[in-house]
């Protein structure tokens, strides 16, 4: 795994400053460990930063007050007080309700995308939320159909509605397959046959996501 | 840089071990060598008993990670230690239920997203 360039690479480049950590986040918390991205950021990067800013403030400070090494270390307490927030912050994981803010937009698309696909019956629906376990999407809705028509059908309209509604144009599987995929970016669409579905057993694998409760009845019969 | 007669490691659970290289397709350009997210024909070397996939079996596999550097979109360079692909079938499906290892996030913009979504990490 080229997991040394890219964290050294992360680590390099959190630092200088505190804001920009975020676009780089992604990346280097997922190459370090699969368990749990947030928290490596959180207990990883403010080390070497602080450290980093440890090392700038005493070599300034010894130029200027040789000797007095309390007042260094006070002054360096204050200034890790007022500025280390920043650090240890910029990597936390916000509240939750600026979250649902965010995720509001595609909550609603992907509950849309699920009521069409419910309208053409499609069985056993799931909307799950994937945000917290992988970083390049947001929303998964799983369900199956129970025949290539049908997928055909529900991936049709689907699109329809992401381009009318929500402007959204979806890439991935344009044929009717077993496993029919549609990558609306922030909402990701998995349409199985049954068999597929017990198959590739795609619940279980993303088993801590956080299911959403969907305003109508899911399981057809 | 995969070309015919390179051996790979299989990154999932399809039951297949060692695949080697025998012909490159959908090379974009330079149609000798492939690289992260190009299909190739391949031949399994060796394979765990008792699975549906046998040694000698021609089969399509889509590569995963590269010795050779890659280099994305936003300037980040990435290399593995090992080469790696999964298997497909002719639809574009995987053979296996999982996949191992780290993955690159390119693979979703060459339409491989069924891969990403069963990989433990994505990069």
């Amino acid at each position: 795994m080229g997991g040394a360039a890219i964290s050294s690479h992360g680590l390099a480049c959190a630092p200088p400053a505190a804001v920009p950590l975020k676009p780089r986040a992604r990346r280097a918390s997922a190459a370090g460990h699969r368990s749990s991205p947030q928290l490596l950021l959180r207990s990883d990067l403010p080390a070497p930063a602080a450290l980093c800013r440890a090392r700038s403030q005493s070599s300034s400070l010894s130029n200027v007050n040789f000797g007095r090494g309390d007042d260094a270390d006070k002054l360096l307490e204050d200034l890790l007080k007022q500025h280390g927030e920043v650090v240890y912050s910029s990597g936390g994981s916000p509240s939750p309700a600026v979250e649902a803010d965010d995720d509001a937009e595609c909550l609603s698309f992907a509950v849309s995308l699920a009521k069409v696909a419910s309208e053409i019956k499609a069985a056993d629906i799931r909307v799950l939320c994937v945000k917290r376990l992988v970083y390049w999407t947001r929303f998964f809705i799983i369900l199956t159909a129970f025949s290539n028509a049908q997928i055909d059908a529900i991936s049709s309209k689907m699109r329809d509605i992401g381009e009318k509604q929500f402007s959204k144009v979806a890439s991935g599987d344009t044929k009717p397959n077993s496993w029919t995929l549609l990558d609306f970016g922030d909402v990701v669409v998995h349409i199985f046959l049954p068999q597929q579905r017990a198959f590739y057993n795609l619940e279980e694998f993303y088993g801590n996501a956080t299911p959403i409760e969907l305003p109508f009845d899911t399981q057809w019969q | 840089m995969i070309q015919p007669q390179t051996l790979l490691n299989v990154a999932d659970n399809s039951g297949a071990r060692k695949l080697m290289c025998i012909r490159v397709i959908g090379a974009a350009g330079n149609q000798r060598y492939a690289r992260i997210g190009d299909v190739i024909v391949a031949v399994i070397k060796d394979a765990v008993p008792q699975m549906p996939l046998e040694r000698s079996e021609v089969i399509r596999a889509v590569i995963v990670r590269t010795c050779k550097e890659f280099k994305c979109e936003d300037g980040i360079i990435i290399r593995y230690d090992d080469n790696a692909a999964v298997i497909i079938d002719q639809k574009g499906n995987p053979k296996g239920t999982r996949v191992f290892g780290a993955i690159a996030e390119e693979l979703r913009e060459l339409n491989f997203t069924k891969i990403v979504s069963l990989a433990p990490e994505v990069l």
